[in-house]
């Protein structure tokens, strides 16, 4: 099969997606660490994590930092 | 004591109701696919595009479907899909974000059109949840969204309430409260919305029995998440007495139980300057009496 070379990895987030996205709890800005699949809310202390592509932008399911 | 709002809806037994629904939703989305299709339409209606959207409980993507089929989706952009149930988005590709109504995660001014389809019933503060959607919004922008109005499922909240004070002697909250269609409007106004609008749509569904009514709320992941809801099962008696009772006072010739759904569709605009503004008291430039070719007494004179 041959693909569209601009074409992004399946699993990643539209960065229009990205771009408006903010924390739920302060909606202060998100850092998005690409490593390790997650939006980092510094003000909130909350990593939301990334899965299969799709940002879980709920509290309870972030990693507190 | 705090001096919050008693939250009507635990959230959390909500959410794991949705994740629960998942597998099942698909064999009992008539609602949502109606309250879509309409979405759509009113959507086909409006001659603009919007590069970004955001579908606020999308569930199984009854709206995506819709819009695939229609000329609209040309206009639109980005579709995201958002819902509070990864589980449920689990089932969807295409761009997705988790999501609770009550907690929006988009940055303000950043949307052009929020649709959602029968999910914002189920937020504790629904002027809250639209007044985040209208912030959401950029200036000019259009929020369509369909919720469940209050004579929804009225056959059934009575005879529940029956069979549970025949057999128990009292009766606990077992079916949600939902907003009027007079309250919605203003609801939208208190939001901050302009020129906003809102409609009924009375949907009645007949059902062989009314288990076939629950089992389609379970599948739906539409059933009781209220906070203060009876925390004991419905007893088998119980049960039996209100299928009886709904059948006695509702049942139609051939038996069957008709079930009403009202769908709520609310539209409003982001505020803009470009829009239609209302002048300012005393502004008026032309006589009401002229314009009704009638004679203008002053207040308190006698004709």
């Amino acid at each position: 099969m041959t693909e569209k070379p601009a074409a992004p990895p399946a699993n990643s987030v539209d960065p229009r997606l990205l771009e408006v996205l903010v924390c739920p709890v302060t909606h202060g800005p998100l850092d998005y660490d690409r490593k390790a699949q997650e939006l980092v809310s510094r003000k909130a202390r909350l990593a939301y994590p990334i899965r299969d592509g799709v940002p879980i932008m709920l509290p309870e399911e972030a990693r507190k930092l | 004591m705090s001096s919050a709002p008693p939250l009507l809806f635990d959230r959390r037994l909500h959410r794991r109701r949705l994740d629960r629904a998942a597998a099942s939703i698909g064999t009992a989305d008539f609602l949502r696919v109606r309250a879509a299709a309409d979405i759509v339409e009113r959507l086909e209606g409006i001659m603009r595009s919007f590069p970004l959207a955001v579908d606020l409980g999308a569930r199984d993507g009854a709206i995506a479907r819709a819009l695939a089929s229609s000329a609209v989706r040309e206009r639109i952009g980005l579709l995201v899909e958002a819902d509070l149930s990864p589980a449920m988005l689990a089932t969807r590709g295409g761009p997705r974000v988790a999501a609770d109504e009550e907690h929006l995660p988009f940055a303000p001014r950043s949307l052009d059109l929020v649709v959602s389809a029968l999910a914002l019933h189920w937020t504790n503060d629904l002027p809250g949840a639209l007044s985040q959607i209208r912030l959401s919004l950029k200036p000019d922008g259009l929020f369509i969204g369909a919720i469940l109005g209050g004579g929804t499922l009225a056959e059934l909240r009575w005879a529940l309430t029956q069979a549970e004070v025949e057999i128990s002697g009292g009766a606990g909250p077992r079916i949600s409260p939902f907003a009027g269609n007079f309250d919605a409007a203003s609801l939208l106004q208190r939001a901050g919305f302009a020129l906003p609008v809102s409609d009924l749509d009375t949907v009645t569904v007949r059902y062989a029995h009314p288990l076939r009514l629950l089992q389609d709320l379970r599948a739906m992941g539409e059933t009781n998440v209220l906070a203060e809801r009876a925390r004991r099962p419905i007893s088998r008696a119980v049960l039996a007495r209100t299928c009886e009772l709904y059948l006695e006072r509702y049942g139609d010739a051939e038996g069957r139980a008709p079930a009403t759904f009202e769908i709520i569709t609310l539209t409003g605009w982001a505020p803009d300057a470009s829009q239609p503004q209302p002048l300012k008291p005393g502004s008026a430039k032309t006589r009401l009496a002229d314009a009704l070719k009638t004679v203008e007494f002053r207040a308190g004179d006698k004709p």
